[in-house]
């Protein structure tokens, strides 16, 4: 008897475990309805269903799924709680909509799974921190692309650092030797400054905001592998302040929540300013960019058009990024 | 006559099926929770087969370069596993020390009553969150380094030895307390009868007898530092090169902390991040069942 049971719940066990690999791509959804179960369920007969047969769903279609780049998730989903809050139901955003509550989820996993979601038809919309690739272009014919904001890197240094008496600017060659570590000490840069190493700040090597930085600047040089890698950009940026020495690329939005105790360098002889980035003069900089494959339907078109509204960009900035208008 | 026997055998049989209701249920969760330990083991395993397939094991285990951004990349764990052993190897030699110390102190220089509320405060320190341990080392303890060793930077292995250590400590005091209690009756009296002084007895007779289990104790405490994320993370810097004392180095666990939100989906950078687990699997496992192993002989010996 003893063995059977336990046969049965290793058999139970199984079956947790399949269930489990199934699950494995289903984005983390983000909470956003009061009943998200039951909104859960519709979601996967709606999914299965549009597997099935994508044209043939006129059906109203209640929620809006976002996937791809962490950077940008934080904001989509800050808005879209704005938005849920507002309206709660369609019907209140247009009286001809059915009373159905709205649901947006958004799930984070970077900008390539963003762009592979829109392609594999897993996701409404993908979400990328970078301009669209031209071979990602020609797997989607219909693309869409809706650029809310831009993030840019500011190459920030501690206000008691002995470089700022000389100079406020820095070359891209400059700022290449001292990431790679060609320039050890802070005399390596000017000969009247003093012999203290250079702790050069980053953020995790495989990050969008290290692609930025690497892609702009870097080019094929790696970073040295002795600098620090902070886990946050609220730790880096901590680490600047706190170390004279310290050398790192802060975003623009927590620069401007820390003036005074941080100091950002021109780059290039371009200042990290508001104007400058959006001009395009100020190099180290991303788009955030929602992409759809697809014409938008009357409900996507209401939540994008709250997007890129004052309301929505609003959120944008406040989170630290620069508003595109 | 009849009718009281059925009842009875009724009763009797009643009772049987709920026992064996019971230890079935317990049997099944039994079986539920050590098939859990298997299924981890074999997830990570299917998870990190695609990066043993693509990268050579000399590659893994004789190189010192970490790079998997790289254009030519590079996946060489000596770094965060020599940084890992590293620091906790420093943790448990600053932490065994003041461990024993304290628990000599409590065990035999205390009241019993003062030295079970100090016993547990020691126990409340077990329960302090990692991240706020982390934070108090890198704003105390980070800036602390860097004034007075004149470093560059206080992010080091020092640091997150010496932060590991303060973690380690309470489970190093209890375990060494109970031996000492255990080993304290045994031949505490006898050895005073027989006119012995105290700190003779405790030198030549409790810590010889407990230094077995003192170092069972150690090697979970160190176990238990090798799996430490997000203290060690916030003050050792994380830069995958080879651990030097007052140098920044990286763990596996911190490694893996670090990158797994941004690696590119079932490519070979994440699957080499299940493999970092896969080897940090191994090296506790190895660990303990060489602790379980000393253990078992000890009791077997003293009984």
């Amino acid at each position: 008897m003893n063995k059977k049971i336990v046969i049965l719940s290793m058999m139970v066990f199984l079956l947790f475990l399949t269930v489990g690999c199934g699950d494995d791509n289903k984005p983390i959804d983000n909470n956003l309805t009061n009943n998200q179960k039951q909104e859960d369920a519709i979601n996967n007969e709606k999914l299965e269903k549009d597997n099935e047969n994508s044209q043939k769903s006129d059906e109203f279609i209640a929620q809006i799924m976002f996937n791809g780049s962490s950077t940008l998730a934080p904001v989509i989903a800050s808005i879209s709680t704005n938005f849920i809050e507002e309206f709660v139901t369609w019907d209140k955003v247009d009286s001809s909509f059915p009373n159905k509550d709205i649901a947006v989820y958004v799930s984070a996993g970077g900008s390539g799974q963003g762009v592979k979601s829109v392609i594999d038809k897993t996701s409404d919309f993908g979400m990328t921190a970078r301009s669209i690739k031209d071979s990602e272009k020609e797997k989607m014919p219909n693309l869409q692309e809706f650029v809310i904001g831009i993030d840019a890197l500011t190459l920030s240094v501690n206000p008691d650092n002995p470089i700022l008496n000389i100079k406020d600017n820095l070359t891209t060659d400059e700022i290449i030797k001292i990431f790679s570590g060609e320039y050890a000490k802070w005399s390596d840069v000017d000969s009247t400054l003093p012999s203290t190493e250079i702790i050069v700040v980053t953020r995790d090597i495989g990050g969008g905001a290290h692609e930025v930085f690497q892609s702009k600047i870097m080019g094929d040089v790696q970073v040295k592998s002795d600098a620090i890698q902070a886990p946050s950009m609220g730790a880096l940026v901590t680490k600047v302040i706190e170390n004279e020495n310290a050398i790192g690329y802060a975003s623009f939005g927590i620069v401007n929540q820390n003036i005074g105790k941080i100091t950002p360098l021109k780059v290039n002889g371009v200042d990290p300013t508001k104007e400058n980035i959006v001009s395009g003069e100020y190099i180290i900089q991303r788009p955030l960019i929602a992409i759809i494959n697809d014409e938008l339907t009357k409900q996507q078109k209401y939540f994008v058009d709250y997007l890129m509204s004052d309301d929505g960009l609003a959120v944008v900035e406040s989170m630290g990024f620069i508003p595109y208008k | 006559m009849n009718s009281k026997l059925k009842n009875e055998k009724l009763i009797i049989n009643r009772n049987k099926i709920k026992e064996n209701l019971f230890k079935s249920i317990v049997y099944a969760f039994s079986v539920v929770s050590s098939c859990i330990i298997v299924l981890v083991f074999v997830y990570i395993l299917i998870e990190s087969k695609l990066f043993f397939e693509t990268v050579s094991i000399k590659e893994i285990f004789f190189e010192t370069v970490w790079a998997p951004m790289a254009d030519n990349p590079k996946y060489s764990m000596v770094p965060m596993i020599l940084g890992t052993l590293y620091i906790s190897f420093l943790s448990v030699i600053i932490s065994v020390p003041i461990g024993i110390g304290c628990a000599l102190f409590l065990s035999f220089s205390m009241k019993k009553k003062y030295s079970q509320i100090i016993l547990s405060f020691i126990d409340i320190l077990a329960g302090v969150p990692s991240v706020i341990f982390g934070f108090l080392g890198l704003v105390i303890l980070v800036k602390f380094l860097e004034k007075n060793l004149n470093l560059a930077t206080g992010e080091s292995v020092l640091a997150g030895g010496i932060l590991l250590a303060i973690m380690l400590l309470p489970y190093i005091v209890t375990g060494c307390y109970e031996s000492f209690e255990k080993s304290k009756t045994k031949y505490f009296h006898a050895s005073y009868s027989l006119g012995v002084s105290r700190w003779y007895t405790i030198r030549k007779i409790i810590i010889p007898s407990c230094i077995k289990s003192i170092f069972v104790d150690s090697m979970l405490a160190f176990s238990r530092g090798v799996g430490e994320t997000m203290a060690v993370m916030m003050v050792i810097g994380n830069s995958p090169i080879l651990p030097k004392l007052l140098k920044r180095a990286q763990t596996i666990p911190s490694l893996i902390a670090l990158e797994m939100g941004t690696a590119e989906y079932k490519s070979v950078h994440y699957s080499s991040l299940y493999a970092a687990g896969f080897i940090l699997i191994t090296i506790v496992m190895t660990i303990q069942i060489i602790a379980n192993k000393i253990n078992h002989n000890n009791k077997n010996k003293v009984s």
